[in-house]
């Protein structure tokens, strides 16, 4: 039979849906959370516990759920879903997590007998031996029976992020935020307000403590309040969104659930982060009850008062309706009418206060309609078969009787929600009145409103308001709060109750979710983890995923009395954000896989991938690294037949992600003379020059071509990596070093295509596409570049190579690039011309002893390092980076220095990254350490020479040159024999370059 | 992600910043003169307090232009923001618009969310 | 001109414009030097633009300015106005017409609808009519210029792609 149904709940339809939990289908309504709509079919077991398997079900009805934690499978199988929370829709697939074989009979229960070694600190102690146990036996032992749910599927996020930028914020759509929006309706402020549930009220809707207002009943109250602010031009409403973030300069992160009580459509957007950057921050976002320690206080069927009535009023279902009510306040009496409106009669009243605390109209109340009434009293336990069948309660002469109930409802009091107050910096202050923290002073442009400023009273609440918002200059509101209980909260201190009957399975839990008890806290104490931030850590109270909302406080009133001090002098643990879980999906937004990082493509991408080119990622470029000549070419025999092709006649390749940065002024030539190690005063105009740039401690920074069309106006390549970089450097010195210099710099990178088209056959080529220009040597020598026009645009080339041989270097704007390109193609068609990638560009510069920055150096290499002593202006008084060159660790002799390595044996392959070393074998078990020389940086197979070229940075490498050394390999202990030799492999005497 | 008032575009977002380390540190006009240690001191050796640090940042992905700002660093409070021309503001003038979110010691960080 | 999309208050289009990156020092002789060849004073407030129905000239920084022509000029003409430019050593003028792409952005959820790639504050008291910023925007550096109630906004070519995708794919999951 279905639990009694409050017919009078505005807030859950008539309409009949199916769900499935543990494979078994039950009926429930649109509008249901999970919980609710198991409470609806009477089922109390959710889930079994963290550590001891111990069974649990439903303990609240919202975000601070510890127990009811479900994994839902047709949602990519998702794992630890608040089932108080998640909102239910037809064919909703929902499995228990944490039970195996099932939920009813569960072979990790036997934990919970065991549980005397699973006490504080259990596993900093089990596990320290022997060695080796840990990866084979615990852990997996332990994944498997500890734990949540199990990850899940095939997930791909399309999840998206939202800015916003508002005047005010206010977190939490309850009374207190509704009264501060109503003040706000139609003023000049832009106000957003955020509500984790699916309706506005807060309070107004999950209780029935507040009867009227304004004469109207509240949900009247709260619909008219949302129409108005609907209607009004300033003020939105984010719903079913949930504040987790609470960031310095008032930004604040909130996640929406777009689906809630809706079936996902995998097609859209399903999470929504919203990032909120405010000038006011109200936070309006309410309190939570928190629970009281007692004997088996974990059995299902124990629930929070608070939420026992929010089911009642928000959810319409009366999950049993005789239950036994335990507290230690004045507002719980709210419960026990909501339940005789409903014809409903409690087991009992306990009321751990004083009798003369006790309110007269809750006495009169309980006599009136025959309610059990215990005062000063408490529940000392309850047992029961996987749920409770017995209430033991300790009566005022501390006499204890039992009395049969399935459902205990407890109530501790209420903490302010002050976790988004001390994530923004806020300080908090402990407060007597309500036993608990509230917030005091405010580190941002902060204002707390209502039940999370510490303030209980519901008439005295519309005061507050106004006057916190004084400052806004809007008008007062008062509104007439009629109430079902009285307007002044009363509690008497209760954190736990002694336990009078001990056996293995009873326990008075502190922390539901991480599986803690009472008696963890006080062994922690003794052990001297006496520091509440030590204390949490060891025994893991509050470290689940509720991060103790209900029991935070309770464990520092029990610390408190065992270390005979004030709470507020043990002090609280710190709130970091998140709130509450947010999924990682949400997090990253649109900025996984094909977004993960933006794509940069050059003006004749879609060429290369027309002719099969494999793309490399340099940066967030996408280069061309070899082209498929046909389906099953690997990349070793395109990257050969490329680099044969381009020595043998000529090979084209796509340089647009070169950086190029324009400078011009009248003090350019200085600039210039500074910022590089060259000397470009002597240099002709319209002549290039290879050129590298230092850091401030002489390290090679990037290198690039340095075009001089006069002393005023230059033009740089950079590296493509290095691009932002550079230009960045260029700017910094500019602005705070030398701003008396009249120069300006343009990044001109985008602005220009390149293509770099080398080998013996290139004038030929380059004479049939440009007629009108002569490339005889004469006219057009090595290192000189040529800007001229060009049907409708300009085309400036420079004559330069990064591959040895005859090469030009062709600049064309965008526009006109593909085209340009493929007549290249064109003509060069006779001339066997070949397009290649990065990889072949990589070879060629090897074979010719070029080095790569970033390949080659990395940071620790200076020009002198590389055998570049000829690029530096010796002569000039000063450049970015000269004075570290002579400091007495970057002129060392015995530096690592770049060098050529060649196998003896050359059929054998040096790896790229292996230690350069000095004996034959690696001993097989490495007692003492192998004495390094240095690193292969590059290695090729050249099909130019027929054999393996490399690249080694090694420790005074120049005095090592004709000698025998050994190079490690991946595979195995045996070296392999190599010659250190020049670096360049190929025409050492430039011959080809200046052909 | 703080708020940062660039004297050129006005306030944006941190992600649009980038930070240049500690400011007024001036390069040596005659570094040759130097003996390794003290040019090893500009190139190397920069303050890290806990409190008021005078630095430079740069709107990278905005305007392109350095400035300079006064931050506390241990609550990340900018206190002033100058351009490259302005005077290095002195320090008296932030000591009393220090404030700590958490009366935390002058050294080493704390968490006292709980004010006595 | 190209439509990229066209949803619920948002409507994006690709635009064949021209542009000229300009850096100088904004006094007198600049002023009369850009004036000579387009007509109009650079407008001198930081941020600030002017806007007739050829082009949009602004202020990007202290001594930055870029010009869009709206239709295509021949290009030998920009490229002679550039060079007419850079003849004053004291002012470099760069060609950006062909290395930029532009999208037009209206409609009334337009700001909505970029917030979702951009944090940058678009409020109208923020952000005026007839101003322009430098942001980013899809992650990636971006011109966002303001007028008759609509956005350019400019970026390297190289990202074209990338970002048409992230528009659309936004659009997709509306």
């Amino acid at each position: 039979m279905p639990a009694l149904r409050n017919k009078n709940c505005n807030y859950v339809s008539n309409k009949e849906i199916n769900i499935t939990f543990d494979g078994k289908s039950y009926s429930a309504y649109d509008g249901d959370t999970i919980a609710s709509a198991l409470l609806r079919n009477n089922i109390r077991l959710i889930g079994r516990s963290f550590k001891y398997h111990r069974p649990r079900g439903i303990y609240t009805c919202g975000i601070e759920e510890p127990n009811a934690l479900v994994q839902i499978l047709n949602e990519h199988n998702e794992p630890n879903t608040r089932a108080t929370i998640k909102k239910v829709y037809e064919g909703i697939n929902i499995n228990s997590q944490n039970r195996w074989p099932s939920l009813s009979f569960d072979v990790g229960s036997i934990n919970n007998f065991l549980s005397p070694i699973f006490s504080a600190g259990f596993y900093y102690k089990t596990f320290m031996g022997p060695k080796g146990f840990w990866k084979k036996i615990y852990e997996p032992l332990i994944r498997r029976t500890a734990g949540l749910g199990k990850p899940p599927k095939n997930f791909r996020s399309k999840s998206i992020h939202q800015n916003h930028n508002v005047d005010i914020l206010i977190v939490g759509g309850g009374l207190s935020g509704l009264i501060a929006a109503r003040k706000l309706i139609n003023t000049d402020n832009e106000v957003l307000i955020v509500e984790q549930d699916s309706f506005l009220g807060g309070i107004l809707k999950n209780s029935n403590k507040v009867k009227k207002i304004d004469g109207k009943s509240v949900f009247d109250w709260v619909k008219e309040t949302e129409k108005l602010i609907l209607e009004s031009k300033n003020i939105k409403i984010l719903k079913n969104t949930l504040v987790t973030t609470y960031n310095f300069t008032n930004h604040l992160i909130a996640l929406e659930d777009k689906f809630a009580g809706k079936d996902i459509d995998t097609n859209k957007a399903e999470l929504i982060l919203h990032k909120i950057r405010t000038t006011q921050t109200i936070l309006a976002n309410g309190h939570i009850e928190r629970f009281i320690s007692f004997r088996n206080n974990d059995l299902p069927g124990v629930m929070l008062a608070s939420s026992f009535e929010k089911y009642i009023e928000r959810y319409g279902v009366v999950p049993d309706e005789k239950p036994v009510i335990f507290t230690n306040n004045s507002s719980t009496i709210s419960l026990v009418k909501s339940l005789i409106n409903l014809n409903c009669k409690p087991g009992a009243y306990i009321d751990s206060r004083k009798k003369k605390d006790i309110e007269d109209e809750t006495k009169d109340y309980l006599s009136k309609n025959n309610i059990p009434f215990y005062p000063e009293s408490e529940v000392e336990g309850c047992e029961g078969n996987k749920k409770v069948e017995k209430v033991y309660i300790r009566s005022s002469n501390k006499e204890i009787s039992s009395i049969n109930a399935s459902m205990l409802c407890s109530s501790g009091g209420f903490n302010p929600d002050i976790h988004l107050f001390t994530q923004s910096k806020g300080l908090v202050k402990w407060d007597d009145k309500i036993i608990s923290f509230k917030p005091d002073t405010a580190f941002q442009n902060t204002i707390t409103l209502g039940s999370v400023s510490g303030n209980y009273e519901f008439k005295n609440l519309c005061n507050e308001i106004n006057k916190k918002l004084s400052f806004l200059k809007v008008n007062d509101l008062n509104l007439d709060i009629e109430l079902n209980i009285r307007n002044d909260f009363s509690i008497s201190e209760l954190w736990e109750t002694k336990i009078n009957k001990t056996s293995k399975w009873a326990k008075s839990f502190i922390d539901l979710h991480n599986d803690v008890t009472t008696k963890d806290l006080k062994q922690a104490i003794n052990e001297g983890y006496d520091r509440i931030e030590h204390l949490k850590r060891y025994t893991t109270n509050s470290m689940g995923t509720d991060q103790g909302k209900i029991s935070s406080i309770n464990s520092l009133g029990i610390v408190s009395k065992i270390l005979k001090k004030k709470i507020s002098e043990v002090g609280t643990t710190t709130y970091r954000p998140p709130y509450a879980p947010l999924s990682f999906a949400a997090i990253a937004g649109r900025s996984t896989y094909e977004y993960y990082d933006p794509e940069r493509k050059t003006p004749i991408h879609n060429w290369h991938t027309k002719n099969n080119a494999v793309f490399e990622d340099v940066g967030q470029w996408k280069r061309p690294w070899y082209y498929k000549k046909y389906e099953t070419e690997t990349m070793h025999q395109a990257v050969q037949r490329e680099s044969k092709q381009t020595r043998d006649t000529a090979g084209i390749l796509d340089g647009s992600t070169l950086g190029k940065i324009e400078i011009k002024g009248n003090d350019a030539l200085e600039f210039m003379n500074l910022m590089y190690t060259n000397a470009f005063t002597k240099m002709k105009p319209m002549t290039s020059r290879y050129a590298l740039m230092l850091g401030e401690d002489g390290m090679i920074m990037d290198d690039g071509i340095i075009c001089k069309i006069n002393d005023k106006h230059f033009i740089a390549t950079t590296t493509s990596g290095g691009a932002p970089k550079v230009f960045s450097h260029m700017e910094e010195f500019l602005q705070t070093e030398w701003p008396h210099f009249q120069v300006y710099l343009n990044s001109i990178t985008e602005q220009f295509t390149t293509f770099n088209i080398s080998g013996p056959k290139t004038r030929e080529i380059m004479s049939k596409v440009f007629n009108k220009i002569d490339f005889s040597n004469q006219s057009f020598p090595f290192m000189t570049f040529k800007i001229f026009d060009y049907k409708n645009t300009q085309v400036r080339i420079m004559r330069a190579s990064f591959t040895g041989e005859l090469g030009y270097e062709i600049y064309i704007s965008p526009k006109h690039a593909l085209e340009l390109w493929e007549l290249i193609f064109k003509h060069g068609k006779d001339f066997n011309l070949v397009s290649y990638g990065t990889e072949t560009m990589h070879l060629l510069r090897a074979e010719k002893g070029y080095v790569v920055i970033g390949q080659e150096t990395d940071g620790t290499v200076t020009p002198i390092d590389i055998n570049f002593n000829w690029m530096i202006g010796k002569k000039k008084k000063d450049f970015i980076g000269k004075r570290s060159l002579t400091r007495s660790d970057t002129a060392r002799k015995d530096r690592k220095q770049l060098v050529g390595i060649v196998p003896l044996d050359k059929s054998q392959f040096i790896e790229e990254g292996q230690h350069v070393v000095e004996c034959e074998n690696l001993p097989s078990k490495i007692k003492t350490p192998v004495e390094y020389l240095g690193h292969v940086s590059s290695s090729y197979h050249s099909p130019n020479l027929n054999h393996c070229i490399s690249m080694a940075m090694i420790k005074n490498g120049n005095k090592l040159m004709g000698k025998k050394l050994f190079v490690s390999t991946s595979k195995g202990t045996k070296n392999i024999p190599v010659e250190v030799v020049n670096p360049v492999f190929i025409d050492p005497e430039n011959k080809r370059l200046v052909s | 992600m703080i708020l940062i008032d660039c004297p050129y575009c006005g306030e944006r977002e941190q992600s649009e910043f980038t930070n240049g380390g500690e400011a007024h540190v001036i390069r040596p006009k005659n570094p040759e003169a130097l003996s390794d240690k003290e040019w090893g001191q500009y190139v190397f050796y920069r303050s890290n307090p806990k409190g008021i640090f005078y630095e430079r940042w740069n709107h990278s992905h905005g305007c392109r232009k350095w400035f300079n700002a006064v931050r506390d660093t241990s609550t990340d409070t900018i206190l002033k923001i100058y351009k490259l021309t302005d005077n290095r503001p002195d320090i008296s003038e932030f000591k009393s618009s220090l404030k700590s979110p958490s009366g935390e010691p002058a050294v080493g960080s704390g968490n006292f969310a709980v004010k006595k | 001109m190209t439509k990229i999309l066209s949803l619920n208050g948002v409507n994006i289009y690709q635009k064949n414009f021209q542009q000229i990156l300009v850096r100088g020092d904004g006094k007198d002789q600049f002023n009369q030097t850009m004036n000579r060849e387009i007509s109009v004073i650079p407008p001198s407030k930081n941020l600030e633009i002017k806007v007739n129905d050829q082009f949009l000239i602004a202020k990007n920084s202290f001594d930055q300015w870029t010009l869009i022509y709206f239709f295509e000029q021949d290009y030998k003409e920009i490229l002679k106005f550039i060079s007419k430019l850079n003849s004053d050593d004291r002012i470099l003028a760069s060609d950006y017409s062909y290395g930029q792409v532009y999208f037009e952005i209206s409609g009334k959820n337009k700001d909505e609808f970029l917030n979702k790639l951009t944090q940058f504050d678009l409020r109208k008291k923020r952000f005026s009519d007839l101003s322009m910023a430098q942001t980013l925007i899809a992650r990636i550096d971006c011109y966002i210029y303001s007028f008759n109630d609509k956005y350019i906004v400019t970026c390297n070519r190289s990202y074209e792609d990338y970002f048409k995708e992230r528009l659309i794919d936004l659009a997709n999951l509306h």
